[in-house]
């Protein structure tokens, strides 16, 4: 008898064997899947989020330091209609408000840009428990810069300038800053602290967009922050934003007049 | 899989310790970068656009 014709013979015993075989390897199968999905959870849920907590704290020394290097100048400056971004400093008698203009010239207080990946700001939002006691924000928003904290997208306004200033933030991982962004209406309040002071913007405007819609990021006559995170949670299709307007700070009469 | 790549493992109890940290080492940490990435792909990518 050939060796296939004896396996074709299989006693039956031997056939339970195999089966039992099988249904062990599949059952180990669906355990290790079972812990890789469990891993997985766990790590973007809290070991992303630990390494977030511990890069904050560094960034609060680094903030602090850098605020205390931050060059802040005053400039006379009047609104750029092709750019709203960068208004255009003028000297005082060319000014709306300089020897041949109105009352008062306009006094824009402008601090220096910090180097990619520094922590610059602190954003805060009354209405959201977890960032009550603030969030540093970075410049940039490369990988490696959104895991440190919100990220500041470069060539948008600095908050507290005019034009239109960009953070982005995770919105499931890496400490979740924007994790409930969505609970924010119209009117409620955000707020940037930077090296010049306090910026209090007011919610005005809610868009759920395409990734690639950088329409967002335009710059705007005034004086805006536009706030961006993935939508809906734990999915990287979309991007919540919220739009808001600068009601209150250091530059917030100048850039209403300058409007 | 766990015990055969422990019987695999060659030397003296000590020597097969150290190489089972290292190996577990390694690891953790390949499977840090792929979660990293799997996140980053499937879950939350920043928030940023364009």
């Amino acid at each position: 008898m050939t060796d296939s014709a004896a396996h074709l013979e299989d006693s039956p015993e031997e056939s339970r064997l195999d089966a039992t075989r099988l249904i062990h390897n599949v059952g180990w199968t669906f355990i290790y899947l079972g812990v890789f999905t469990l891993g997985f959870v766990v790590h973007q849920l809290f070991i992303t989020t630990w390494f977030a907590q511990q890069a904050q704290s560094e960034l609060t020394v680094e903030r602090i330091e850098q605020w205390g290097d931050t060059d802040i100048t005053e400039v006379v400056v009047v609104a750029n209609p092709d750019n709203p971004n960068e208004p255009i400093i003028v000297s005082a008698d060319e000014a709306p408000g300089g020897a041949s203009g109105r009352a008062e010239p306009l006094v824009l207080k402008v601090e220096s840009r910090p180097e990619t990946g520094a922590a610059f700001a602190l954003i805060r939002i009354p209405k959201i428990e977890r960032l009550q006691n603030g969030w540093n924000v970075v410049e940039g928003v490369s990988t490696a810069d959104l895991r440190n904290g919100a990220g500041h997208m470069p060539d948008t306004a600095l908050p507290g300038q005019p034009g239109n200033a960009v953070i982005a933030g995770h919105r499931t991982t890496w400490g979740m800053p924007f994790h409930e962004l969505d609970t924010l209406d119209p009117g409620d309040r955000i707020e940037v602290d930077t090296a010049l002071g306090t910026h209090v913007y007011s919610v005005r405007e809610i868009h759920i967009v395409r990734p690639s819609e950088i329409w967002v990021a335009d710059p705007r006559e005034g004086a805006w922050l536009t706030l961006t995170t993935c939508h809906p949670k734990f999915s990287a299709r979309e991007r919540y934003v919220v739009v808001a307007e600068l009601v209150f700070g250091p530059n917030a009469e100048v850039i209403e007049v300058m409007s | 899989m766990i015990k055969r790549i422990w019987r695999l493992l060659p030397g003296p109890l000590y020597a097969r310790v150290i190489q089972a940290v290292v190996l577990a080492t390694i690891f953790l940490v390949a499977l840090h970068f792929f979660y990293d990435w799997l996140g980053k792909v499937m879950l939350d990518q920043g928030g940023t656009v364009g």
